[in-house]
């Protein structure tokens, strides 16, 4: 319930600060993003499954925004930033959805 | 976070499996109270604790993992259960608030890059670099070619001014022209410097050639529009003697005859006191001249134009 705030407050204050994005920041932070939220999607499927390890959440959590940024980095760097971020966002895409998919089996049985 | 799921799926046993196990073992607990019975399902059931380890991939593709017994005793719950626990009543704990600042930080994540997404103006602050060089180029090219489009139209609208202002300076010259010949012709009233020549004729010795004289000699010094009496003096005017006056293009008109004419009064007024010339002549047939300058002389006696029957303008 407090995480489910933590969201809520989260979006609120983001909506009503609209802080300024750090240059250097802005080409990660979608994906970052994308990746935060296939962490949170694994995040409650284990939950469901009820094996939720609140350490693991933390580090997959952090280490799935760093490794997206530092993938989307190289591929800038490298060139290919636009195909390695499309790359990432599927790759999390499918994660996100598959999970999902497992959360729907315990939600709703189906 | 799935590794983490798998992890943890190995070291707990996902609660599928458990369910599952369960259900082979109550199997194998039927087998046990009824073994003479069912032989028919023996083979079945004790195929079932072979699969057990293995799952069958299909059904879950994500529980790879062999289930493990001593599995807490939460297995009884549902993942629903377990959800609607979670959410009510609320509980601080660790977990809870670790993952609320976690869940914090992706809100806000989320917002901001919606809400600096959304902003129409910044939509290329996001863009990449090679994307910004692909759209610099698209913009160029259609500079370019709008550039071009625009030097066209300018140079359309430069031809229709020009042509209109021809065109314009054209309308302008035919007007004036045709004022010009307007004024000869007897068409529009005409004013400008003059003389107004009076001949007042007691006796009646004034014929129509004097008259005629009179127009001929103003015409040489210059003028330029004649009316007598009220009649426009034109190049086909004619004269005729008629009683008592003179007829002029057919209009009888009497003594005294009153010249205006429309030209340089230092031309017209010696062209006519010449000696031998026109007003000596007059005075000799006892008529009397009376000749005065004029700044202003208006000629407004008009005269219809007519299309003539034969004559072609040999022009064009």
């Amino acid at each position: 319930m407090i995480a489910v705030l933590g969201l809520v407050v989260g979006v609120v204050a983001g909506l009503l600060v609209r802080p300024e994005v750090p240059a250097v920041v802005e080409p990660y932070l979608p994906i970052a993003v994308v990746a935060a939220l296939d962490a949170v999607f694994g995040g409650l499927r284990a939950m469901l499954d009820g094996i939720f390890d609140d350490k693991v959440f933390v580090v997959s959590f952090l280490s799935n925004v760093v490794v997206a940024a530092l993938i989307v980095f190289l591929g800038d760097k490298l060139g290919v930033g636009a195909q390695l971020s499309t790359g990432v966002v599927v790759v999390l895409g499918i994660r996100i959805f598959s999970n999902a998919a497992a959360i729907r089996r315990h939600v709703f049985r189906a | 976070m799935s590794e983490h799921d798998e992890k943890r799926a190995e070291e707990q046993g996902d609660p599928r499996e458990e369910r599952q196990q369960g259900r082979v073992e109550s199997g194998n607990r039927l087998r046990k109270e009824l073994p003479q019975e069912v032989s028919a399902s023996v083979p079945a059931a004790q195929d079932a604790p072979k699969t057990d380890p293995k799952p069958e991939p299909e059904t879950d593709p994500r529980t790879d993992p062999e289930p493990e017994p001593e599995a807490d005793p939460e297995p009884r719950l549902t993942g629903r259960q377990r959800l609607v626990q979670g959410l009510w009543p609320p509980r601080v704990s660790r977990a809870q608030l670790i993952v609320a600042v976690l869940l914090f930080g992706l809100g806000f994540g989320l917002a901001v890059q919606v809400a600096s997404n959304s902003d129409s103006d910044s939509a290329l602050r996001g863009a990449r670099q090679e994307d910004l060089v692909r759209i610099l180029d698209e913009l160029d090219d259609r500079t370019q070619r709008l550039e071009d489009e625009k030097q066209g139209l300018e140079k359309q609208r430069d031809e229709l001014e020009n042509s209109s202002d021809q065109a314009e300076e054209a309308r302008k010259q035919t007007i004036e022209k045709e004022r010009q010949l307007g004024i000869l012709a007897g068409t529009v009233a005409a004013q400008g410097p003059g003389i107004t020549m009076t001949i007042e004729d007691t006796k009646g010795t004034v014929e129509a050639d004097m008259l005629l004289d009179a127009i001929q000699e103003l015409r040489a010094a210059g003028a330029e529009a004649i009316q007598v009496n009220g009649v426009r003096v034109v190049a086909g005017t004619y004269l005729t003697d008629s009683g008592k006056g003179v007829s002029v293009d057919g209009n009888k008109i009497n003594a005294p005859y009153r010249f205006k004419v429309i030209g340089k009064p230092q031309d017209l007024e010696p062209a006519l006191n010449i000696p031998g010339g026109v007003v000596q002549t007059l005075e000799k047939e006892q008529a009397t001249v009376t000749i005065e300058r004029s700044t202003k002389i208006v000629v407004d006696a008009l005269r219809a134009a007519k299309r003539p029957d034969y004559a072609r303008s040999s022009s064009q």
